[in-house]
């Protein structure tokens, strides 16, 4: 079982807590994605599991095994970095070796790990050259090729991608997912791009200020966030956020009303913060929707859909309209329409989500 | 603003000085006139005009030196005998109308001849007669100052007094050990035996320093005592002259003797260990530790530390005369040279020569004389029974040279003569004693007073002299410090002499002798 | 210097070089029918400001580098000061075969050459292994104040270094000979011995300035990126490995370039030191070219003289470093141009 248990994990810097007491469950062969905004704590996370930070408090397993006293090179972890960390003296195949090398591997060993891991990915023809001599997206290979021919039991990505222009990190991207889904190691991966995990992650973890916000698949956290922070972080363009006013028939946001069903009396009064999500609203009226005047302030055409910039009272809203290609009819758009069972309430002092009724 | 000044200076110079000074038989010019001067020297980096020698000179020459010294802050170094700031003053294409220096002669001997300053000759012998009166006196100073081409480019500071160095032993040592003052150099070393063996300073260690020296080569010296010969003139290593033939002291048998002997002292610990590294602060270290047992020093300088009788209990530092060497001769090779250097000339765009050489002549004067060595009468000093006396309280300022640098007395970057009655005043009673010590003697031997060079003679001098002084230094140490044995290097070391040069150089230092001295 | 780790704001060194090449090439078209006189005066009328701080460099160059190379003459005239460099005669080769027909000159040679070949072996690597160990320690304070320890001595004029040294070797009172009594040993007079000058003058040397060299290779170890270490520490490697195979090979250009600098200052031996150590007893293994043209400069103002031994002096560095930049830039593409 090579999963990775964090208990209570907590990181200060003398009196200053930056992680405050992280609790996290990594299942074998699971790909988690830690992600937040820089400063939360994520990179730190990370790093306390790889062992180049000291864990203040709490309790680390790995496979079993209480990790907090275990010199990094024992934990059987490899990690990929930022800035890819290749030695600019050595060239990509004793770049990739460097590891097994420190490990006194066999050289006949070696070779043949090195050979099928460039194999892999698609390295072969730059076993010779020096990092200066390669381009971002190759040297990345050659970071994850560093890793990977150490076969560790937890892989530990931070930030891998972000070094790399838009084009490249897709495609890397779902480079990174084909090769766990062939490889099948327990991957912990910190990025602050909230489409990379949503893309690779079998579960995201957000994190904000060192603690957990939530932990999910992707989709959990993209329907059902807990709260107004992971509404506002995933998805894009992120979930709208509107205070309203509960009724007795639904949420009163400025002068219009949204119709919800199941309002109970308890909850008649209370102020909450209500999210719509930017695709979720409809131009036309249908069943069970509500009207929402807006003023429209910009429409940025994205090809087969725009995104519409609105105002509602104070609120700045963004919403999502398919067009097909045609935005002249979105000028004359005064209000959209919202249905009712996709809305979500949050508490509006707490910020977090609120169910209708009991 | 500067005639204003003059008058200002005259003003507060005539309120100050006696009426001796009313009549002007010393006036050069009617009219007051203004020359250039570069003057530097190690003590003194630049000349002041408001010295107060100068003022008066000028009040009574009519003569008024105004400050043109370039280099300043570069030091013309005594020992060394480097003239940067000259160097850097002929490099600006700028000479002064007066420039005065330590370690001029080599200088304007080398660019006199090319142009850069006035001969003198003919000034002298028609306008200075208090300097040719002087010349008349000493031809061979006269021949000592010219240069190759028989011209005289500078007036010299000629010192006076006889003296300069002495032997000095702890008499209350030798009163400790119950021995006699040494007589002979076998007595000598005995003595020296005895510091090292016999704890004078009672402190219960054998930590004496038997000899010890401030300047290394004044150890060689001590070859005179095995009837050798060291250094020539007061410049060490500097070539010597007997009955009119050129040698250097480094080839005579007397000085393989002596440093074959003076090789056994160090080996035996008479000689200080740390002879060639202790440096200047040796005579101040080891006497004040109580440690330093003989020496061979400055009179007054060293007579000065007797004062340290009030720390160390009964401590005497005493003259005495130089032992009889293994012929019986004593010998003081040390003297006060008859002439120096240092002086100053006259540079070749001075349009008043006559004048200035009357200025030049006017040091050499009864009055200007005294007022060179003694500063301004009233002032620092008094007429006493028709000599001059220095005040009280002048003595009392401190060290009585630099109070006269102060006044811009004794200024050896100036052409004069030295009046010893200025030093005899407050020389102190260990040195005098010292001195009429030696007196009753006949000790000292003539002093080599240096050559100038034809162009011819002086590439000869360039090529060998300063390798060949190097090599004879290197091997010097070395025996003393045990290093090989003299005697039986000898041979060698005097062929390898011969191969680096040594008899044409001592050929070209014998024609150039003859030629300065008449032979 | 190509340091090829270094990034600017995230994007490796290069691709900023790229980049800035693009924008120059934008910015200077080369239009048909200009002659490339004007596209010159254009380019200096937009970029005025920087040739404006080019200037001081220049003038400096100029005024300190480039006018004395006139006086170099005189190491070919009888030079007179008086005459000036070009008022004095032409003689040849006359002070050049002075030089090398001067058995002392070719001694001090060799004794320059030697020098500066210990001091090369054994004052080259000093301040690297300093910087190396000054990078293991970890306790803050204690690296500062060791740090202020070392660098001091560079501080100290030489005339003070040599008295520390003189008394230091003293062989009545001397720290050195006083432990060597302790051991049973008899006393040296250390600064006489000839053979013991070379030790004793590289060692000063080394203690004098390892500390204050080190500062360049602690800035390029300062330089390495630390994620370097970070995967080598998952990796495995313990500080020894990372020292051997991150941060030597890191500053590996930066040790070369300081190798090629040091071997073109191979006849320059300190010469204030050696003229303050230095004893005709020793003059053997110490006199060197520098001192050896002091001495004879003395006799009579020699500039000549000096003058040709400083361009024999010149040539033989130029030789040097030109050869050990070839190599370099050959064997490790580092190089000084």
């Amino acid at each position: 079982m090579s999963g990775v248990t964090l208990d209570g994990i907590v990181k200060a810097y003398g009196a200053l807590q930056v992680v405050h007491g992280i609790d996290l469950t990594v299942a074998e062969k699971e790909f988690v994605v830690l992600v937040g905004p820089s400063g939360c704590g994520k990179s730190t996370t990370l790093r306390m599991v790889a062992g180049l930070e000291e864990i203040t408090d709490g309790d680390l397993w790995i496979d079993g095994r209480r990790m907090n006293r275990v010199a990094p090179k024992d934990r059987d972890v490899a990690m990929v970095f930022q800035n890819y960390a290749l030695y600019p003296h050595l060239n990509v195949a004793e770049n990739m070796a460097f590891g097994l090398r420190i490990r006194k591997t066999p050289k006949d060993e070696i070779k043949t790990t090195i050979d099928d891991v460039a194999e892999v990915l698609g390295l072969t023809p730059y076993l010779d050259r020096r990092p200066a001599d390669l381009s971002g997206g190759q040297r990345q290979r050659v970071a994850m090729g560093r890793a990977i021919v150490r076969h560790p039991k937890v892989f530990l990505f931070d930030e891998p991608l972000s070094n790399l222009d838009a084009k490249l990190r897709t495609q890397m991207r779902a480079e990174i997912k084909r090769l766990h889904n062939r490889l099948g190691v327990t991957s912990i991966y910190v990025t602050h791009d909230q489409v990379e995990a949503m893309t690779l992650a079998d579960r995201i973890v957000v994190m904000n200020d060192g603690r957990i916000e939530q932990v999910g698949t992707p989709m959990e956290l993209f329907n059902n966030p807990a709260n107004t922070f992971v509404a506002g972080f995933l998805g894009s363009p992120p979930m709208n956020q509107m205070k309203a006013t509960l009724t007795d028939s639904g949420a009163r946001v400025g002068d219009a009303t949204i119709r919800l069903n199941g309002v109970s009396s308890a909850q008649t009064g209370r102020d909450v913060i209500l999210g719509i999500r930017p695709e979720h609203v409809s131009l036309s009226p249908g069943e069970a929707t509500s009207a929402l005047p807006i003023a429209l302030d910009l429409v940025e055409p994205l090809g087969s859909e725009a995104l519409l910039h609105a105002r509602h009272g104070e609120s700045n809203l963004v919403f999502k309209a398919e067009t097909r290609g045609d935005i002249h009819h979105l000028s004359g758009v005064g209000e959209v329409h919202v249905p009712a069972h996709l809305v979500k309430l949050f508490d509006a002092t707490t910020g977090q989500a609120l169910s209708l009724g009991s | 603003m500067r005639r204003l000044t003059l008058a200002a200076a005259l003003l507060t110079g005539s309120a100050i000085t006696t009426p001796a000074i009313a009549d002007d038989h010393l006036r050069i010019v009617e009219e007051p006139l203004e020359l250039t001067i570069q003057m530097n020297h190690a003590r003194y980096p630049v000349y002041e005009e408001d010295w107060p020698v100068e003022r008066v000179a000028r009040e009574m020459t009519g003569i008024h030196l105004i400050n043109d010294t370039v280099g300043a802050n570069m030091r013309t170094d005594e020992n060394t005998g480097r003239t940067e700031a000259l160097n850097l003053m002929l490099a600006s294409g700028d000479i002064p109308d007066i420039v005065g220096s330590s370690r001029i002669r080599d200088f304007v001997n080398q660019y006199g001849p090319e142009g850069a300053f006035v001969p003198l000759n003919d000034l002298i012998a028609e306008h200075a007669p208090n300097i040719a009166a002087y010349y008349a006196e000493r031809p061979d100073i006269e021949a000592a100052v010219k240069a190759a081409d028989g011209q005289m480019y500078y007036i010299p500071y000629l010192p006076d007094g006889k003296y300069g160095r002495a032997y000095w032993i702890r008499t209350d040592w030798l009163d400790a050990l119950g021995l006699e003052m040494p007589q002979t150099v076998e007595e000598y070393e005995a003595v020296l035996r005895a510091f090292k063996t016999q704890d004078p300073n009672g402190n219960g260690e054998a930590d004496e320093v038997p000899f010890f020296v401030r300047q290394w080569p004044e150890l060689i010296r001590l070859v005179t005592l095995w009837d050798g010969r060291a250094h020539g003139s007061d410049t060490y290593h500097d070539f010597l002259v007997e009955d009119g033939k050129i040698s250097h002291g480094y080839i005579g048998e007397g000085y393989r003797d002596g440093i074959s002997n003076l090789a056994r002292w160090y080996a035996d610990g008479l000689i200080d260990a740390e002879i060639f590294t202790r440096g200047s602060s040796a005579r101040d270290f080891l006497l004040s530790e109580n440690l330093g047992g003989s020496t061979h020093d400055w009179f007054a300088s060293t007579g000065g530390y007797n004062r340290l009788s009030s720390e160390i209990e009964g401590f005497r530092f005493e003259a005495f005369v130089p032992p009889a060497s293994v012929s019986g001769k004593r010998v003081e090779e040390h003297r006060r040279i008859l002439v120096k250097p240092d002086g100053w000339a006259i540079g070749y765009t001075n349009e008043h020569p006559v004048e200035t050489i009357r200025y030049f002549d006017f040091f050499f004067s009864e009055e200007g004389r005294r007022l060179a060595n003694f500063g301004v009468e009233g002032e620092h000093y008094e007429m006493v029974d028709g000599a001059p006396v220095f005040t009280q309280a002048f003595l009392d300022q401190g060290p009585v040279n630099r109070s006269l640098y102060q006044a811009g007395a004794q200024l050896q970057a100036r052409g004069y003569y030295m009046d010893y009655a200025y030093e005899w005043q407050w020389t102190n009673e260990f040195a005098k004693a010292g001195i009429e010590l030696y007196d009753q003697g006949d000790y000292l031997i003539p002093d080599f007073l240096g050559v100038a060079f034809t162009e011819d003679e002086q590439k000869v001098y360039d090529r060998t002299w300063g390798s060949i002084r190097d090599y004879m230094l290197e091997r010097q140490q070395s025996w003393i410090l045990g290093n090989g044995d003299v005697m039986a290097d000898w041979d060698g070391y005097i062929a390898q002499l011969d191969g680096m040069g040594m008899q044409d150089l001592l050929e070209v230092m014998q024609s150039a002798y003859e030629r300065q001295y008449g032979g | 210097m190509t340091d090829r780790n270094t990034d600017v704001g995230g994007i490796p060194i290069e691709e900023v070089v790229i980049e800035a090449k693009e924008a120059l090439r934008d910015r200077s078209p080369a239009r048909r029918g200009e002659t490339s006189w004007t596209r010159l005066w254009d380019h200096l009328r937009r970029e005025w400001q920087i040739y404006l701080m080019l200037l001081p460099t220049i003038i400096w160059f100029i005024v300190f580098l480039y006018k004395p190379m006139y006086g170099l003459q005189i190491a070919f005239k009888d030079y007179s000061i008086f005459r000036g460099v070009a008022g004095s005669p032409w003689v040849g080769w006359e002070h050049f075969e002075t030089l090398f027909s001067n058995d002392q000159f070719l001694r001090a040679v060799k004794n320059t050459i030697t020098i500066s070949f210990y001091n090369l072996l054994f004052g080259f690597p000093a301040p690297i292994i300093l910087a190396l160990m000054f990078n293991e320690v970890l306790h803050a304070t204690y690296k500062r104040t060791a740090q202020t320890i070392v660098y001091l001595p560079h501080f100290i004029s030489s005339v003070i270094i040599s008295g520390i040294v003189i008394t230091a070797f003293s062989p009545t009172a001397g720290i050195v000979n006083t432990v060597l009594d302790w051991l049973g040993f008899d006393a040296v007079y250390f600064l006489t011995q000839p053979e013991w000058f070379r030790p004793i003058f590289v060692g000063t040397g080394i203690w004098q300035e390892a500390g204050f060299g080190s500062i360049v290779f602690l800035a390029a170890i300062a330089g390495v990126n630390p994620s370097l270490y970070e995967s080598a520490v998952v990796d495995g490697a313990n500080r020894w490995q990372m020292m051997w195979r991150i941060t030597v090979p890191s500053i590996l250009p930066t040790i070369l370039i300081m190798l090629i600098i040091r071997i073109g200052n191979i006849m320059e031996v300190s010469f204030e030191l050696v003229i303050l150590l230095y004893q005709p007893a020793t003059y053997e293994t110490a006199d060197v070219v520098n001192t050896w043209v002091y001495r004879q400069g003395l006799q009579s103002g020699q500039y000549d003289l000096a003058a040709a031994a400083g361009l024999f002096n010149a040539v033989v560095a130029f030789v040097l470093v030109m050869t050990a930049n070839t190599l370099s830039r050959r064997f490790s593409r580092t190089s000084l141009w």
